[in-house]
């Protein structure tokens, strides 16, 4: 099989010829980190942004290469372009939202320019841009086919929050619950629209990124879950089935008070799993691994950064002892190889991977 | 003077309804300080169970946390005057190098309703600055929080320079954010650890409680 077989085969949660791997999401100080094993000339770790538009193409070449030397059988893809420098610590994207830079990872959204129903009806939502889907068309002239390409596509929650601010979402919940349904709507119209250019560019998987909850419990209740954030997202799922995608739903936290709901919108795959949300994969994989494919759940926090190599090879063995029987098991970390991992936990990832995920040849 | 309608407001998070019940309270005679210690702080830790239990959820904390402040503010000129004090003083923020600003505002507000006056330096802070607005302000407890694990060396070395310090021997180190642990907030001297809003109060009540450190960690 190819890589994009194995992950579409897991995602239809049937069995392909072994577990396929994935990286959700990776910084720079991995990917160089990795690639160090696999080429020379790398730069020191540092943020893209500061990077020469030499460094940047090896970066990019080396992420790239890290997927096919290693057997990664998904690409993620987001977008960029969409940013503009405001000054040397911040950004603003296309919505107007200012982001904060940071030395330890993404940047933080900072200032949000929609604060209530006034700004809204003044308020012009940008048009998603063709261009800024360079990546997937990178990943796909380089993969031609052999790897599945991912879209971390931010769901209604998230681009919401953002866009107005997360302690006014939280009060407007209840303040001007009208006003959050315009501002979903309005999130879901754009993302609506991008999803057709991500279609007619060659995607094959959709991933709603759109965290809700903590450690122990959702962000908001599960009423509010219902009412102002998943009917939205449900729109996404049903659109991108119709394209003929598929369609993972990707949340930090403990979801369990939310996976039925998540079941019902009939997503193909859940991500990512957290084992200190007690999100952990027997449990999970017994409630619905029957009818959702389970992404995740090799832990960043703790096991990746801090951990052996012996010890991530025995996670991965057990992960696939949990989740992988009978197929619906993808692999990968529990959220992202982050700038804390330790590159070398991350190779003993992916080689063991391979190692005791071969399923037996009917 | 039956309260209970002044925990009830704050517990549905109806500011206008709990400033109005706690007018009508000090009408009937109802001293500010007892409205604070009787009624507005239980009502915070019935909303911190409520929350420990997946009842009530960080909108409901919000409003809640709201309500109380509001109706603070009304009663603030009349405590200072009668000589109420605070339970003490937080001095809060996220370490140096992350920027994450939410859960702490959160346990900011939980700690405000929980009687104690707090200080948010914001997020990205610096030790010497913990460390000089526990100073100037004789804060009781320094409060840490931190979102990313690559942070996590700031936080160690910021509850290094505030006992290196050595402000007075009383003052208390708090930490909490996702990546913390019980394990690790010991190993890098921190008097207490929480997992979340409601629990980082009830930290902050007992470690400024009559035996102090004792048990909190």
């Amino acid at each position: 099989m190819t890589g994009k077989e194995r992950i579409m085969t897991a995602l239809a949660v049937k069995q392909p010829d072994r577990v396929p791997l994935y990286i959700h999401g990776i910084n720079e100080a991995p990917i160089i980190g990795i690639g160090r094993h696999l080429t020379d000339g790398l730069p020191e770790p540092r943020q893209f942004h500061e990077m020469d538009p030499g460094e940047k193409m090896k970066l990019l070449n080396t992420l790239f290469l890290l997927h096919e030397e290693f057997g990664v059988d998904g690409f993620t893809s987001f977008e960029i372009g969409h940013e503009v420098e405001i000054d040397a610590g911040h950004v603003k994207d296309d919505w107007g939202i200012v982001y904060a830079r940071s030395h330890h990872g993404l940047p933080v959204a900072k200032i949000h320019p929609v604060r209530n129903a006034a700004d809204l009806d003044k308020y012009a939502p940008p048009e998603p841009s063709r261009a800024h889907l360079l990546l997937l068309d990178m990943g796909r002239e380089r993969f031609a086919g052999s790897t599945a390409l991912f879209w971390l596509m931010r769901g209604t929650f998230v681009r919401s929050w953002r866009l107005i601010g997360m302690e006014n979402y939280m009060i407007s919940l209840r303040a001007d619950p009208e006003f959050l349904h315009r501002v979903a709507r309005m999130v879901e119209a754009y993302n609506l629209q991008q999803l057709e250019m991500l279609a007619e560019a060659g995607l094959d998987v959709l991933v709603v990124e759109d965290d809700i909850a903590g450690t122990d419990h959702p962000l908001i209740a599960p009423k509010h879950f219902r009412e102002f954030v998943e009917p939205y997202n449900r729109h996404l799922v049903e659109r991108a089935h119709a394209l003929g995608l598929k369609v993972v739903r990707h949340s930090d936290g403990n979801l369990w008070t939310l996976i039925d709901t998540l079941l019902d919108s009939g997503y193909d795959g859940i991500n990512p799993l957290e084992p200190q949300a007690d999100m952990g994969l027997a449990k999970v994989k017994d409630y619905c691994g029957d009818r959702i494919c389970l992404l995740g759940n090799i832990d960043c926090r703790d096991l990746l950064p801090d951990g052996t190599p012996a010890q991530v090879e025995e996670a991965v063995r057990k992960a696939i002892e949990d989740a992988a029987d009978g197929g619906g098991y993808i692999l990968c970390d529990s959220n992202s190889l982050h700038p804390g991992v330790n590159p070398e936990n991350c190779i003993a990832m992916f080689q063991a991977t391979k190692k005791y995920g071969v399923y037996p040849s009917v | 003077m039956d309260l209970s309608s002044i925990k009830q407001s704050v517990l549905l998070g109806d500011a206008e309804a709990t400033i109005a019940a706690a007018h009508e309270a000090v009408a009937a005679g109802v001293s500010p300080s007892s409205i604070l210690t009787d009624a507005l702080i239980p009502a915070m830790e019935d909303v911190g169970n409520l929350f420990a239990c997946g009842e009530y959820f960080v909108p409901e904390l919000l409003m809640a946390a709201r309500a109380m402040s509001a109706a603070v503010e009304v009663l603030r000129p009349t405590l200072a005057r009668s000589g109420y004090k605070a339970a003490g003083t937080v001095v809060i923020g996220t370490v140096q190098g992350d920027l994450h600003d939410i859960g702490k505002r959160l346990v900011a507000m939980m700690l405000e309703g929980s009687g104690f006056d707090v200080i948010d330096l914001g997020t990205d802070v610096a030790p010497e600055q913990f460390i000089a607005a526990a100073r100037d302000n004789d804060a009781a407890i320094v409060a840490l929080s931190a979102l990313l694990s690559t942070t996590l060396p700031a936080m160690e070395s910021t509850v290094g320079a505030l006992r290196a310090a050595a402000l007075h021997e009383n003052l208390r180190i708090m930490v909490g954010g996702a990546p913390v642990t019980d394990d690790f907030a010991r190993r890098i001297g921190a008097d207490g650890y929480a997992p979340d809003a409601p629990g980082a109060a009830a930290l902050a009540r007992r470690l400024v409680g009559p035996h102090g450190d004792a048990d909190a960690n």
